[in-house]
């Protein structure tokens, strides 16, 4: 806090272009950093220590902004050396037999990775539907813990941000979020994104009473601004957070093509975004989700890359526990969204990194998710669990060329309440015939699905 | 001294390159060798500002160039827009726009607003975390042709509702045309809450803005 009431006073405009859009642009070129079309996961280990080198000079160099004192806070490079040192290894999340440990993994590292499943916080039109979904995810083997839907509305009511409204809508998150848990006999698992719907300090805090069912063993998200902007309010959320003794999860979304500039920009500011929030927010998890600028999904090879290098300068560096989040932009019931999904889960788990799955079609349209993504997702994540990440490189490459032709004007599919049978939280057989289609083309490319 | 076709092209490099300088000292070079200051934003400025869109459009340059560059075409505009007689002026329109209340996103609104200012726009960009007031306020001040209100958070979009109702409470809702964009918005919402207009992408914005300008201009 000290540093962001006496850092060096700094327009936000000007801390955005002319500090950290300039001196990012120049630092990718003073360390040779090349995106490589060809790989769009990467294999070089000297390429990745790069990136994280550049990453640490940068952020040094650089430093956050705080947006309500309008300075920059700077760290050196003992402080934040002694921070990534001393950043837990592990965290146990869940209780009883749904208890948990997420530990760190290494590139092609065989340990599967922590599935957090669920809807990244799209929107629900109803409580209802944000039940059913919730079960559906809870019911999924592979999930570690839960991520929710976020509530539109509150008791008919369009949730406004920073009102009655919008607290009430984090308490009825929690409340719901815990009974699909109970109702599916899951009532340990933990949910990682339980506020949702909380966009205000207030709001967070007023929900995390425990009458409510939230425990200190659920993770909490808290946001980092693009580009590596904080402000009291989130800070605030920190404090709450870490009050409860809970463990504060930073997310951050570098957009490519935004500050951070191309892919090279975006995998070096994504990897000191994990400085600034082990610093600021003294998060024990990661969340990066970058995304490209115009299609707002992970999909395209630019991004595959940095999340992929990014992934790797981490989880090479250090014992950070971080999780990628990706978006598609096809909806549910679409081929084209599997593929994505399957592109994007491999980039991340050969490169290092544990996962959060997903945001579906740009994560924006109401209702427009199902537990089969998800369910997807970490079919795929615990099959590639240990392959190289060449072999992982070309088949994303095939799979990129059954997507990328769409990705301007990508199918958005149905609305759960359409492929689903939301009382008995079955999928359409439409949709399970395009999930075993896909599944089968991934073991035509040597994906070897655990069932 | 410099020939028109000349100025033309410096004026245009300069918004290329971003170089705010180079825009204003072309653009004062402009009046003073007696070149038509209309020609000169269309001819240069606009043309600059043009290739620059397309570029960012194609990605070849990003947001942080997109955004001089817009610095850049501003400050010349400003020199040059002096020198037309007010009944010859050349904007397209007049937007105000801004991040509604409770919502501190303001990446995507920049980039609609660069781009309508690449397009001829005269845009009043009120940040971020603007009250519902304010919109109205600034609207009727400027006499704004469009209010385009921007979102990025579910639990935030309900607060363009509230400017639509607001206008539609005090009587100014005839008055300006509502657009409505941003990560969670979509054409269903935008019927939903009455706006006049929804884009998906910042271009697709600037060509909606035109066209509902259009429409406003044929209506009257």
């Amino acid at each position: 806090m000290e540093k962001a009431l006496t850092g060096r006073p700094c327009s936000e405009r000007d801390y955005m272009l002319r500090v950290f859009a300039a001196r990012l642009r120049e630092i990718v070129k003073e360390h040779g950093i090349k995106y490589d079309s060809e790989a769009p996961i990467p294999s070089d280990n000297g390429l990745a220590d790069d990136v994280f080198k550049a990453a640490l000079d940068f952020f040094i160099e650089v430093g956050a902004y705080c947006k309500d004192t309008e300075r920059i806070i700077k760290f050196d490079e003992d402080e934040i050396k002694e921070a990534l040192r001393t950043a837990p290894s592990q965290v146990v999340f869940g209780e009883g037999r749904d208890a948990g440990t997420l530990i760190p993994r290494k590139p092609e590292d065989k340990t599967p990775p922590w599935c957090f499943l669920g809807a990244g916080g799209g929107p629900v039109s109803s409580e209802e539907t944000f039940l059913s979904l919730v079960e559906g995810y809870a019911s999924i083997p592979e999930t570690n813990s839960i991520t929710t839907p976020a509530l539109t509305s509150v008791s008919g009511l369009r949730i406004r941000p920073k009102s009655p409204l919008e607290a009430l809508g984090a308490i009825r998150n929690a409340v719901l979020a815990r009974e699909a848990t109970r109702r599916v006999g899951r009532q340990g698992l933990p949910i990682m994104n339980t506020l949702a719907t909380a966009e205000s300090a207030t709001s967070l805090a007023t929900a995390l009473h425990p009458k409510y069912g939230l425990r200190a063993s659920d993770g909490y998200m808290i946001a980092i601004m693009d580009p590596m902007i904080v402000d009291f309010d989130r800070l605030n959320k920190v404090c709450a957070v870490l009050s409860l003794g809970a463990p504060v999860g930073a997310c951050f979304d570098p957009l490519m093509g935004g500050y951070s500039g191309g892919p090279e920009g975006t995998a070096v500011a994504n990897v000191a975004h994990h400085f600034l929030a082990a610093l600021a927010y003294q998060a024990s998890w990661h969340l990066p989700f970058p995304l490209h600028i115009k299609y707002v999904c992970s999909s395209p090879p630019e991004l595959l890359w940095a999340i992929s290098m990014s992934g790797q300068a981490i989880s090479r560096n250090t014992h950070l526990l971080s999780l990628n989040l990706n978006y598609t932009a096809a909806g549910p019931l679409t081929e084209m969204c599997l593929y994505e999904t399957a592109s994007a889960v491999m980039a991340a788990v050969v490169s290092g990194l544990s996962i959060e799955a997903l945001g579906v079609a740009t994560n924006k349209y109401e209702d427009r998710m199902t537990p089969m993504e998800p369910k997807f997702s970490a079919e795929v994540a615990h099959a590639v669990a240990g392959i190289k990440r060449n072999d992982a490189s070309e088949i994303v490459k095939d799979l990129l060329a059954k997507y990328m032709d769409k990705i301007g004007d990508p199918p958005l599919g149905r609305k759960y309440q359409e492929c689903f049978d939301v009382k008995r939280g079955k999928p359409s057989s439409e949709y399970v015939e395009i999930y075993n289609k896909v599944k089968g083309e991934l073991e035509d490319l040597s994906v070897k699905f655990q069932r | 001294m410099l020939g028109e076709a000349e100025i033309f092209d410096r004026l245009s490099e300069a918004v290329v390159a971003g170089d705010t300088e180079a825009a204003v000292e072309t653009a004062k070079e402009a009046i003073e060798s007696g070149v038509d200051p209309v020609k000169a934003i269309e001819n240069g400025l606009s043309r600059g500002a043009r290739i620059v869109g397309d570029r960012f459009e194609r990605l070849e340059i990003y947001l942080p160039e997109l955004l001089i560059a817009a610095e850049s075409m501003e400050a010349g505009l400003e020199i040059l827009l002096a020198e037309i007689p007010k009944d010859k002026a050349l904007r397209k329109g007049i937007v105000v726009c801004g991040t509604v209340k409770g919502d501190i996103h303001e990446i995507g609104k920049k980039i609609v607003a660069a781009l309508l200012r690449a397009n001829g726009f005269e845009v009043h960009d009120l940040g971020a975390d603007v009250p519902t007031s304010r919109f109205v306020e600034e609207a009727g001040k400027v006499r704004a042709d469009i209010i385009g209100l921007s979102a990025l958070m579910s639990s935030t979009l309900g607060a363009q509702k509230d400017v639509i109702d607001y206008l539609q409470a005090v009587g100014m809702r005839e008055k300006h045309i509502v657009m409505v964009g941003g990560g969670p918005t979509t054409q269903e919402w935008a019927d939903q809450i009455g706006a006049d207009g929804y884009a998906r992408t910042a271009p697709d914005a600037v060509k909606l803005a035109l066209e509902l300008i259009k429409e406003k201009k044929e209506r009257s």
